[in-house]
C-alpha cells in the first residue's frame, strides 16, 4: 500500500547544503586545532615484511619540539589485543597490536611521533633508527594458499576457514542440467579514493579521553578505544564528522589508535592527518577477487544449479571470509553451494568498498551466465527475466542465515521482501533499445571504420542493511516554537543520510523539511546506531527515526486534545497544526501549543520522543537493478568508450530523488572508475604502490564519461518505512556487468576489470584484427 | 620564516611563512579559512582551487611567500551581506554536491569561468572543471548547477 | 630553506652561482611544489624568476620570442601564439585540460622538466632554440641537444633558460599536435607534434616529427624514418601512413602507466592524427 505523504518523494535540498557551499562544513582536518596541541607523523615500513630488530628513538626525542615517540616497545601499542567483538577485527583489518615487532606490508607503521608542528615531526621520523630483519613475502593469492607458503603474518595462518553456503544438492543439480559452464574471474584493485585525506584528533582529560575524526561508524570506533585501552564507554567520547567521501574507507583504522596512544604518552591533544599517499596506500583497497564459477542449465534456459569458490585477497590484515561479504542471490536455484575464503598477502589490507561482495561475486555469476546464455542462443535479457530472483524467494547466501548459524547454531530461513527486476530488465531494455542493439552473442550492434559499438547488460542485487548491524535509538525533540531536534548517529558520507531520515521525522510530524535539526556524530549524546554501511539508513535506520516520531507526535497529540477537548485517536498534524479530522477548521498551531502553558502544570509542554528498534531478521530486503550498456571501441586506438548508458533500479519507494539520482550516477562514476583507468598498481619485487596519488591513479573526471540515464522502477516494499530499502551501495554493482558484456559484444573476447587499453588491444589481436 | 601580507577576500593578512609552505597551508591552518580543501597538495584533483587576481589556480601548487601583491579569492570571500552567491543558490537548488568535499573548488572554478563567458556551452563547462575531481560522481548535477547560475546571472 | 625573489637578471644569475646546485629556480611551481617533499633535502635556495620581466610573446628580426615565465594560458590567449604561423601553441595548450595549470605553469618550467609535458615536443618539431642566461652571459642551445634525459638539461650550476626562440617557419609551413592520455586530466602518455613546409603543389619541402612522452629516454625525439618518408612527397592519406608505421624508430618506453607495445601504437596513430590535422590547415 503506497502512503499519501507531502515530503518523502520531493527532491528537496540538503539540509546541509548551506554549510558545504560556503566552504563552512567541517571535516575532521578542519576543526580548530585544541590549544597546545600537537602534530604527529608515521614512520612506516619500506618492506613488505620484515621484524624490527632493533630501532633506536633517542634522537628524535632529543629533537626540540618532539613530545612523543611511541613504537611496537611500548606496552600499550605493542601488546596484542583480542576482541571480544568480531567487528573491530573485520571491519578495521586490525593488526593484533597497534605497532607489531613484525610489519607485514609496505607502509605498516613502525613509529608514531608528536610534535610542535608538522615540520619537526617530519625531521624528528628521519631520525628514528630502524635495523629491519627482511622476512620472505607473498604478493598472490594462489601462492599464499599453497601448503607450506611462507606465513604473511605472525597471527593465524594465511587462509580463514572458508564460510560456506549450500542449498539443495549440488552434485544432483549439476546431473540435472544439459549444459555445465564454468569460468574464473578477477579484477584489479580498486581504492576508495575520497577526496579527503582523513585525520584524528584524539584529547586526554585525565582517564577520559575525546576523538574527533571523519567516520561512518562512530560507535564502533568508540567500542573499539574502549577495548584496546581497557575504558569504560563512559570514558570514550567520540565526535564523528561528516567525510570528505568514504565509499566505505573511513570506519576506523589503526591511525586513530595511534593519535590516541600518542595523546596519552604526550599528554596533550595530539592531530594525525594522512597525506594522500597514505590514504591511498596505508587504510584499505577493495578486496581483489579469483571466482571460479560453475552453471548448470536446461536446454530451456531454466537454471539449476551454480556453484561458486571466491577467493578474496585480503592483503595483510583484511580479515574478511564472509560475514562482512554481501553476497549476490540474484537467481533462485534449487541447488546451490557458495564458498568464501579470505587470503592474507603481504599487501596493502583490503576490505569493505561500495557494493562489496556483490560487486564482485555477481560480476562472477552474470559472466557465467551470459556464457551459459550464449551456449543455449538465448537473448540475456530473455535469460533473466526467466530465472531472476522474485519477492518471496528464499535468501539462500543471505548473511543473516550465516549469523544466526555462527551466533546461535541454527539455519532459519531468510525471505525476499519485494523484487523490481521485471521491471528494471524490461524497461531497461526498452530504454537502451535493446531490440534494435543486440544482434546476438559476440556480434557487434553496429560497425563503422574502426568504430565498433557493443551492447550489453547486467543485474544485481545488494543489501539494504542488515538485522545484526544492531539497534538504532533515536530521539526527536519539540522545541517551543515548532521546530524540531533530531539525533542520530547515521553517518554523513554525502549520501544524504540526515537530510532523508530528516525527511521520515518531517513527514511524520507534519511539518516542513527546514523545521528539523539534526544533531549527529556524539556518542555521549546520540543512541546507538548502526554503522552507516550496506545501505542500512533508510531501510533500517528510518524504522527508529519514524517511531521515535510517532512518539512524539503521539505525545503532542495528548496535548492538544486537552487544549481543544478532543480525543487523541480524531487528531492528527498538516502543515505545522494539529487538527480534529473531519472538522479541520478545529485545531491549534504546534508552535502555539508548545509555547502556551497548560493549566495542570502552569508550563508549557516538553515533548521528546524516542525509540530503540533492532530489525527482525526473517524478511531481507534487498535493492536491485538491470544496467544496460552501449560502448564503441576503436580499433585503431585500442580505447573504449561509453556511448549511452541506463540505469534501471529498485530501491523501493524514492524518498529523494536527487539524493537517489546522485547516488546511482555516483556509482556509475566509481565503477567506470573500475572498468578502465582505475587500479593500484603493486611492485612486484616490493609490493609497494607505485601510483599512490591521484596522477596515476586515474579517477573519473568531467570530461570522461557521458552521465548515466537513471530510472527508478515503481516499487513499495512492504517491510520498508514508507516502501522504502536502502541505495548508497549497490548502485555500483552491475556497471561492471554491462560494460564487460557490451566489450564482448564488441569484440567476441572476454574482458576483465580494469579493460585497459592495452588489454582491448590483446584481445584485437586474438581476432586477427 | 618569511614575513608577508596576503590580501585574502579583500583584507589584509599579515603571515610568517617557511618558504615551502603553500598557499593551501597557510590560508587554513595560519588564517583559519578551512573553505579551501587541500586533498591531494599536488595539482590533481582541484579542491583547492581559489581565485588570483580572478583567475583560478591550485593554491597547493603556489608557494604562500610568493603570494604577496595579488587579490585572493576563497570560497568564504564569494558570497554577498544577505545572499548567496548565485553559484551557491544553484548548487544548492539543483543537489550539486554529495559529500561536498570538491564543492568549494568547483563553485570558485566556475565563477571565474562565468565571469570569463557568461554563456558557456555545457562542454565549455566540462572544461572548465577539468581538473577536479568529485569522487562522488555528481558531475551531471555540478554541470546543471553551473549551467542554471549562468542563465539566472543573464536573466 | 631562503627564499629569494630577485627583480633583476643579473641578482637571480649571483644567487644561482652562489648556491650553486642547492639553489633551485622556480616559476609557475606547479612541479616544484607537487615534488617539494622529495626536492626537500637537497634545495637550500628557491628563486623565485617570476619578477624578472620574463613574461612576453613577441616577433622580433623575424624571430618569435617567448620569456620563459609566460605561462601556457598567456601562449593560448596571445593573438601571436594563437593564429597564424604559430597557432601550434594554442593547439598545443588546449590538450592540457586543466586550466588551473595553464593559469601557472610556464613555457620555461615546461622545457626544463624534460618528461611528461608537451611543450617540448612541439618546441622540437619547430627546432626552437633555449635561451640559457647565467653570469657568464647568455648562450643558445637547440631544443634538439638541450634535454639530455629525464629531468635533466644542458643547464651548467648557475644557469636558467630566460627565452625560448623560434625561427620564423618556412613559409606554407603548417603544424599539427595530438596526444593521448589516460583521462582527460592527465599528464600525457604519448604527444606527437608535427611541422611540415608545402610547396604550391603540395610537394613536403621539410617535415619534422617530434614524439614525446613515450621514449625510452623520458624526452622528446624526432622520427627521422618518418620524416624521410615525407619529405619531397605529395602527402596524402597512404603516405601519411606510411609515415606513421615508420615512426616505430622511435623506441617506447615500458611503465605502469602504459606498455610500450601501447605506447607504440599510439605514437603511430598520434603521427597519423597530426599530420591530418596540419594537412587539413590548407
Ligand atoms: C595535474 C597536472 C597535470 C598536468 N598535465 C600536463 C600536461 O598534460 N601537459 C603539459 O605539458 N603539462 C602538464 N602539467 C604541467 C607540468 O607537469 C609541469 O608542472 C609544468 O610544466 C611545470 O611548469 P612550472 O612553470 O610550474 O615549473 P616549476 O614547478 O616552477 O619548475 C619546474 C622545474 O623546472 C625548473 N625551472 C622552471 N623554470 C626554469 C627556468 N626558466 N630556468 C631553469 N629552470 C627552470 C625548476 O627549477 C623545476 O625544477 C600538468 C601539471 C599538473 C599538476
Amino acid at each position: 500500500m503506497r502512503d499519501e505523504t507531502s515530503i518523502i518523494g520531493k527532491s528537496l535540498p540538503l539540509i546541509d547544503g548551506y554549510e558545504k557551499v560556503t566552504g563552512r562544513l567541517k571535516y575532521a582536518g578542519d576543526i580548530p586545532p585544541l590549544q597546545r596541541m600537537h602534530y604527529a607523523k608515521v614512520l612506516r615500513s619500506p618492506y613488505a615484511h620484515a621484524k624490527v630488530v632493533h630501532i633506536d628513538t633517542s634522537a628524535a626525542e632529543a629533537l626540540p619540539g618532539v613530545s612523543a615517540v611511541i613504537t611496537h616497545k611500548d606496552e600499550i601499542t605493542g601488546k596484542k589485543k583480542t576482541c571480544n567483538s568480531p567487528w573491530h577485527d573485520f571491519s578495521f583489518n586490525f593488526r593484533g597490536p597497534m605497532i607489531s615487532q613484525e610489519v607485514c606490508y609496505v607502509g605498516d607503521e613502525v613509529a608514531v611521533v608528536s610534535a610542535i608542528d608538522e615540520d619537526v615531526a617530519k625531521e624528528a621520523i628521519k631520525l628514528i633508527e630502524v635495523e629491519y630483519e627482511e622476512l620472505p613475502a607473498i604478493f598472490d593469492m594462489e601462492e599464499s594458499i599453497k601448503p607450506g607458503a611462507p606465513q604473511v603474518h605472525p597471527w593465524g595462518p594465511n587462509a580463514l576457514d572458508p564460510s560456506v553456503f549450500e542449498w539443495g544438492d549440488i552434485e544432483e543439480g549439476f546431473k540435472e542440467a544439459d549444459h555445465i559452464i564454468e569460468n574464473r574471474i578477477t579484477m584489479g584493485n580498486q581504492q576508495h579514493a575520497p577526496l579527503d585525506r582523513n585525520s584524528c584528533m584524539a584529547h586526554w582529560e585525565g582517564d577520559k579521553v575525546s576523538i574527533w575524526t571523519s567516520t561512518q561508524a562512530l560507535f564502533w570506533i568508540r567500542d573499539a578505544v574502549t577495548e584496546f585501552f581497557e575504558l569504560s564507554p563512559n570514558k570514550v567520547r567520540v565526535h564523528s564528522t561528516p567525510t570528505g567521501g568514504s565509499f566505505g574507507l573511513w570506519w576506523g583504522n589503526n591511525f586513530m589508535f595511534l593519535a590516541v596512544a600518542l595523546a596519552r604518552k604526550a599528554k596533550r591533544p595530539v592531530r594525525l592527518i594522512l597525506t594522500r599517499d597514505e590514504v591511498m596506500t596505508t587504510v584499505k583497497r577493495r578486496e581483489k577477487p579469483l571466482i571460479d564459477a560453475k552453471i548448470g542449465i536446461k536446454k530451456d534456459g531454466t537454471m539449476v544449479s551454480q556453484s561458486y569458490r571466491h577467493l578474496m585477497d585480503n592483503g595483510a590484515y583484511g580479515n574478511k571470509f564472509d560475514p562482512y561479504q554481501s553476497v549476490a542471490d540474484i537467481y533462485t536455484t534449487k541447488h546451490g553451494r557458495a564458498e568464501f575464503i579470505g587470503v592474507a598477502t603481504n599487501l596493502l589490507p583490503a576490505g569493505c568498498m561500495r557494493g562489496v561482495g556483490d560487486l564482485t561475486l555477481a560480476y562472477a555469476m552474470e559472466q557465467t551466465i551470459d556464457m551459459a546464455a550464449e551456449k543455449i542462443g538465448m537473448d540475456p535479457v530473455e535469460f533473466r527475466l526467466k530465472n531472476h530472483w522474485q519477492t518471496g524467494d528464499i535468501c539462500h547466501t543471505s548473511q543473516e542465515v550465516l549469523f544466526a548459524k555462527l551466533l546461535f547454531n541454527k539455519t532459519p530461513e531468510v525471505e525476499l521482501t519485494s523484487s523490481g527486476l521485471a521491471e528494471c530488465i524490461s524497461k531497461g531494455a526498452e530504454k537502451i533499445g535493446w531490440k534494435d542493439k543486440w544482434k546476438g552473442w559476440g556480434k557487434p550492434s553496429s560497425v563503422d571504420g574502426h568504430k565498433i559499438r557493443g551492447v550489453g547488460m547486467g543485474i544485481s542485487t545488494h543489501i539494504s542493511g542488515l538485522a545484526f548491524f544492531g539497534f538504532n535509538g533515536i530521539t526527536l525533540k519539540v522545541n517551543p516554537d515548532g521546530t524540531m531536534v533530531l539525533t542520530t548517529g547515521i553517518g554523513r558520507m554525502g549520501q544524504g543520510g540526515d537530510t532523508t531520515q530528516a525527511m521520515v521525522a518531517a513527514e511524520v510530524m507534519g511539518v516542513e523539511l527546514e523545521d528539523i535539526n539534526v544533531v549527529d556524530g556524539d556518542t555521549e549524546v546520540v543512541g546507538h546506531t548502526m554503522v552507516t554501511f550496506g545501505s542500512n539508513g533508510m531501510h533500517m535506520v528510518s524504522r527508529a527515526t519514524k517511531a521515535a516520531a510517532e512518539h512524539a507526535k503521539e505525545q503532542l497529540l495528548e496535548f492538544a486534545a486537552k487544549e481543544l477537548e478532543a480525543n487523541p485517536e480524531d487528531l492528527d498534524i498538516k502543515n505545522r497544526r494539529i487538527y480534529v479530522k473531519g472538522t479541520e477548521d478545529v485545531g491549534i498551531e504546534l508552535k502555539e501549543l508548545m509555547s502556551k502553558p497548560i493549566y495542570e502544570y502552569l508550563a508549557a509542554p516538553e515533548v521528546i520522543g524516542s525509540a530503540s528498534k533492532g530489525v527482525e531478521f526473517h524478511k531481507a530486503g534487498k535493492m536491485m537493478m538491470a544496467d544496460f550498456a552501449e560502448i564503441e571501441i576503436d580499433t585503431r586506438t585500442a580505447q573504449m568508450k561509453v556511448i549511452k548508458f541506463v540505469a534501471y533500479h529498485d530501491s523501493g519507494t524514492v524518498v529523494n530523488p536527487a539524493v537517489c539520482e546522485n547516488q546511482v550516477a555516483g556509482g556509475y562514476y566509481q565503477s567506470m572508475g573500475l572498468c578502465t583507468t582505475e587500479n593500484l598498481v603493486f611492485d612486484d619485487e616490493t609490493g609497494a604502490i607505485l601510483n599512490p596519488n591521484f596522477m596515476d591513479y586515474k579517477v573519473v573526471g568531467p570530461m570522461d564519461m557521458p552521465d548515466p540515464e537513471i530510472y527508478f522502477g515503481e516499487v513499495y516494499d512492504e517491510d520498508g518505512p514508507f516502501g522504502a530499502k536502502g541505495i548508497g551501495e549497490g548502485v555500483t554493482c552491475a556497471v561492471p556487468i554491462a560494460i564487460s558484456s557490451a566489450v564482448y559484444n564488441a569484440l567476441g573476447v572476454r574482458i576483465d576489470p580494469p579493460m585497459t587499453p592495452e588489454k582491448i588491444l590483446d584481445a584485437l589481436k586474438s581476432k586477427g584484427r | 620564516m618569511n614575513s608577508i601580507n596576503l590580501k585574502i577576500n579583500g583584507e589584509d593578512c599579515p603571515v610568517d611563512v617557511k618558504t615551502h609552505w603553500s598557499l593551501a597551508y597557510v590560508i587554513r591552518e595560519k588564517i583559519g579559512l578551512t573553505g579551501t580543501k587541500t586533498g591531494c597538495e599536488m595539482g590533481t584533483c582541484g579542491s583547492c582551487t581559489i581565485l588570483m587576481d580572478g583567475k583560478p589556480v591550485f593554491s597547493c601548487l603556489r608557494m604562500a611567500v610568493d603570494a604577496e601583491g595579488h587579490e585572493w579569492t576563497t570560497i568564504e570571500g564569494i558570497e554577498g551581506d544577505d545572499e548567496l552567491h548565485p553559484l551557491q543558490q544553484t548548487f544548492i537548488d539543483d543537489h550539486g554536491m554529495q559529500c561536498g568535499y570538491c564543492t568549494p573548488g568547483m563553485i570558485i572554478a566556475a565563477k571565474a569561468l562565468l565571469e570569463e563567458n557568461p554563456e558557456p556551452t555545457e562542454s565549455e563547462v566540462r572544461k572548465a572543471i577539468a581538473g577536479h575531481l568529485c569522487r562522488c560522481g555528481t558531475y551531471v548535477r555540478i554541470v546543471k548547477s553551473i549551467m542554471n547560475a549562468a542563465e539566472i546571472a543573464r536573466s | 630553506m631562503e627564499y629569494y625573489s630577485p627583480t633583476e637578471l643579473n641578482e637571480a644569475y649571483a644567487l644561482l652561482s652562489k648556491y650553486g646546485d642547492a639553489a633551485i629556480p622556480v616559476a609557475g611551481n606547479t612541479f616544484f611544489m607537487g615534488h617539494r617533499e622529495e626536492l626537500f633535502d637537497e634545495v637550500e635556495a628557491v628563486v623565485n624568476i617570476k619578477k624578472l620581466g620574463l613574461s612576453y610573446i613577441k616577433i622580433e628580426d623575424d624571430t618569435l620570442k617567448i620569456g620563459a615565465t609566460t605561462t601556457l594560458n598567456e601562449l593560448f590567449n596571445h593573438e601571436i601564439t594563437s593564429s597564424g604561423d604559430y597557432k601550434i601553441f594554442a593547439e598545443t595548450v588546449n590538450e592540457l585540460n586543466i586550466n588551473e595549470v595553464r593559469n601557472m605553469a610556464t613555457i620555461g618550467g615546461e622545457v626544463c622538466i624534460a618528461g611528461e609535458v608537451d611543450m617540448p615536443t612541439t618546441l622540437l618539431a619547430y627546432d626552437a632554440n633555449i635561451i640559457i642566461g647565467g653570469s657568464n652571459g647568455t648562450r643558445s642551445v637547440s631544443m634538439q641537444d638541450f634535454h639530455l634525459g629525464y629531468l635533466n638539461t644542458a643547464l651548467e650550476t648557475g644557469e636558467m633558460v630566460v627565452e625560448v626562440q623560434l625561427p620564423k617557419p618556412i613559409e606554407n609551413a603548417r603544424g599539427g599536435f595530438s596526444k593521448f592520455e589516460r583521462t582527460a586530466a592527465d599528464l600525457p602518455i604519448v604527444n606527437v607534434a608535427v611541422r611540415l613546409a608545402l610547396e604550391n603543389d603540395g610537394t613536403c619541402k621539410e617535415a619534422r616529427v617530434s614524439v614525446g612522452a613515450a621514449t625510452l629516454a623520458g624526452v622528446p625525439k624526432r622520427s627521422i624514418a618518418a620524416e624521410e618518408i615525407l619529405v619531397n612527397q605529395k602527402i596524402d592519406e597512404a603516405l601519411i601512413e606510411k609515415a606513421a608505421v615508420a615512426s616505430n624508430d622511435v623506441e617506447c618506453i615500458n611503465d605502469f602507466r602504459a606498455s610500450s607495445e601501447l605506447r607504440a601504437l599510439w605514437v603511430k596513430c598520434g603521427v597519423e592524427d597530426a599530420l591530418k590535422k596540419a594537412i587539413a590547415q590548407g
